[in-house]
């Protein structure tokens, strides 16, 4: 789908580095569903997250800030994964957070873990779902109405476990539309 | 189901942003507003489906801004916003009509399906109506029309007595459209997905109309093989028209007061109370005040009925609409005959317009009927409308309305050798208005 000469960069935080096989299955996803080549680069240290001290929990959104700008320039889009739970201050908590049409975007691994059994096969594919899911949101894309489709919003664990690890028609023909887009703009044919 | 609309109010830049951020990504379109005063303004010009408001701000409060809102857009939904220590502003909120509240912070999977649960109930709700206007539309078409002054008045009175559940009692001249009128505010109340049921009082003797009214239960007489529901209880949720009421017996007088005061009432031979629920519209062509005078309707009842009373005026009062629904006839037999027919001469109008038509609207239908039937060509002719050439029509000077009124009625007797259901049909009255006048007349069919 996507030009080899561009990277997406998947940026491990804190000790999820150590998890090769969760990694690895994510990249492999990504590449296949995104056509991009994948970078992975740890750019930021779990110490320098914010932390809520009274909800103990750690706010996504600056997270995303600093990543689009740390992140290297021929990077298409960055995607950080950690371990600790995330949130935006209305809600609860977050699964992730994306930048809609922009660069960055992050998936806390913690909500999962909570629910499903961690190092499991069942739980890497679930987050490769939702690492394609963030990373679509920074290509524009909205959550679909389409249970099959990967920008599905899941409330449960059995939602994702249903739905497919790729775009439906449409969710795939905007997502190409988008890369074209950013390609042209960077003066990249496609 | 598409995204919706939504505008956050709150004076937090934070939780318009991240909230806003998460919407989108959801698929809807936000906006954002950091006062109750820039959400007021915002909606001047733009409608929206969903209102996220914070109850405590700055300047106005959320609830102020509920109301102001409400006030202009009662099909906005409202969803408060608000911390724990707001619950009871909160609930407050809801008793203005907001939709609901969320605690903050709120649990992503909730909001996400609140919003689809607001987006399903308007969309409902938008189908409902769409539905009640399609049926309101076709409904007044077919059932009033007229242009006429008077006509518009009853027309704008339906219209603002419908809504509220009063009893109404409607007067006028045999034909005039009463049961038309009655129906017309049954489609525009709240009851009108409910039945619409009609009983003609004066076409049942007493004892008949009681089981036709309160039904009747198994082996309460003799013919009693199976329990019936009657009238009342089939009108259940919706409106009862009591036609002719005029014409009832004075102990059914007492049984049906007893009715509208309690709205309970047993089955003919039944032991077990039935509770309804039916807004009553009665009709009448009789001046129910008169008889009350002479002692043959009872003044309580009466009292019970005519709490919204209004008269439907006669069509020699209401000249101007002949040729409208002179018209709107044609073309509706033409089409049931399936004739050519789509014309009435200028001669045929002229001669309808001189006649008082004293059967009123349904007089005029019957004529045109009469006319589509016999008449050749796309054009009505005035030789199409016999009705016209009658020997009223060409009395000498000096006979009284009585005179000119038996000699009609004998007329049509005679023509129809004294079927008196298709002579009341082409005199354009009911089967009991016109016993009643052979009675009074004391006419008798010749030897």
């Amino acid at each position: 789908m996507g030009s080899k000469q561009h990277s997406l960069v998947i940026s491990p935080i804190g000790d999820l580095h150590a998890d090769g096989e969760l990694l690895e299955r994510v990249r492999r996803e990504i590449r296949e569903v995104f056509g991009y080549e994948t970078d992975l680069l740890p750019l930021i240290d779990e110490k320098d997250l914010c932390l809520d001290p009274v909800r103990k929990q750690y706010h996504s959104t600056p997270i995303l800030e600093t990543l689009a700008i740390i992140c290297p320039p021929e990077a298409v889009k960055v995607l950080a994964i950690t371990k600790v739970d995330l949130f935006i201050p209305i809600l609860t908590h977050v699964y992730g957070e994306a930048q809609l049409g922009g660069r960055a975007c992050i998936l806390s691994t913690y909500r999962f873990a909570e629910r499903g059994s961690p190092g499991t096969e069942a739980f890497r594919c679930r987050l490769a779902k939702e690492a394609i899911h963030e990373l679509g949101h920074t290509f524009n894309l909205r959550h679909c109405r389409d249970a099959a489709c990967v920008m599905h919003y899941c409330r449960s664990i059995s939602e994702v476990d249903r739905k497919s690890n790729h775009f439906c028609r449409t969710c795939a023909v905007l997502v190409e539309d988008e890369m074209r887009r950013s390609l042209q703009s960077d003066g990249v044919g496609f | 189901m598409n995204g919706a609309k939504i505008l956050i109010v709150d004076d937090e830049l934070i939780v318009r942003e991240s909230l806003g951020g998460w919407l989108e990504r959801d698929g809807h379109k936000v906006d954002k507003a950091a006062s109750g005063e820039e959400a007021l303004e915002r909606f001047k010009n733009t409608r929206y489906d969903i209102l996220l408001l914070d109850i405590k701000m700055e300047g106005m409060s959320g609830l102020e801004v509920l109301k102001k809102v409400k006030e202009n857009d009662p099909d906005v939904s409202v969803v408060m916003i608000t911390a724990y220590g707001s619950i009871p502003s909160a609930i407050e909120a809801m008793k203005n009509g907001a939709y609901e509240y969320l605690l903050k912070p709120f649990d992503p999977d909730e909001l996400m399906v609140l919003i689809e649960k607001i987006l399903r109930h308007q969309a409902e709700t938008r189908e409902t109506q769409f539905l009640r206007e399609q049926y309101k539309e076709r409904t007044r078409f077919e059932s009033m029309i007229g242009q006429s002054r008077v006509i518009q008045e009853v027309f704008d009175l339906i219209e603002r007595i419908a809504p509220a559940d009063s009893t109404v009692l409607i007067k006028g001249e045999t034909g005039t459209g009463k049961g038309l009128a009655a129906r017309a505010i049954h489609t525009k109340s709240r009851r009108c997905q409910g039945p619409f049921v009609v009983v003609n009082c004066g076409a049942f003797p007493e004892h008949l109309l009681e089981s036709e009214l309160f039904g009747y239960q198994k082996g309460a007489f003799t013919d009693a093989k199976t329990t019936k529901k009657g009238r009342l209880e089939l009108a259940h949720g919706g409106t009862l028209l009591l036609d002719e009421i005029g014409e009832i017996s004075t102990r059914m007088q007492i049984d049906l007061l007893r009715v509208l005061e309690d709205h309970v009432f047993y089955r003919v031979g039944g032991t077990q109370p039935i509770e309804v629920d039916f807004r009553i519209i009665a009709a009448t062509n009789k001046d129910l005040e008169k008889a009350i005078k002479q002692g043959t309707f009872r003044e309580d009842l009466y009292y019970r009925l005519n709490v919204i009373c209004f008269t439907v005026p006669p069509l020699r009062d209401r000249k101007e609409d002949i040729p409208l629904l002179a018209d709107y006839f044609l073309r509706r037999f033409a089409q049931d005959t399936n004739k050519p027919m789509d014309q009435i001469s200028r001669e045929a109008l002229d001669e309808m317009m001189l006649y008082d038509w004293p059967g009123n609207v349904r007089e005029l239908a019957n004529a045109v009927e009469r006319g589509v039937v016999v008449g050749r060509g796309r054009r009505l002719l005035p030789k199409d409308l016999p009705i016209f050439r009658s020997e009223y029509a060409s009395s000498p000077p000096g006979r009284t309305l009585r005179e000119v009124e038996i000699a009609h009625l004998k007329s049509i007797l005679e023509e129809t050798q004294w079927n008196v259901s298709k002579s009341a049909d082409i005199l354009g009255i009911d089967r009991s208005t016109l016993y009643d006048k052979i009675k009074r007349y004391e006419l008798r069919k010749r030897a």
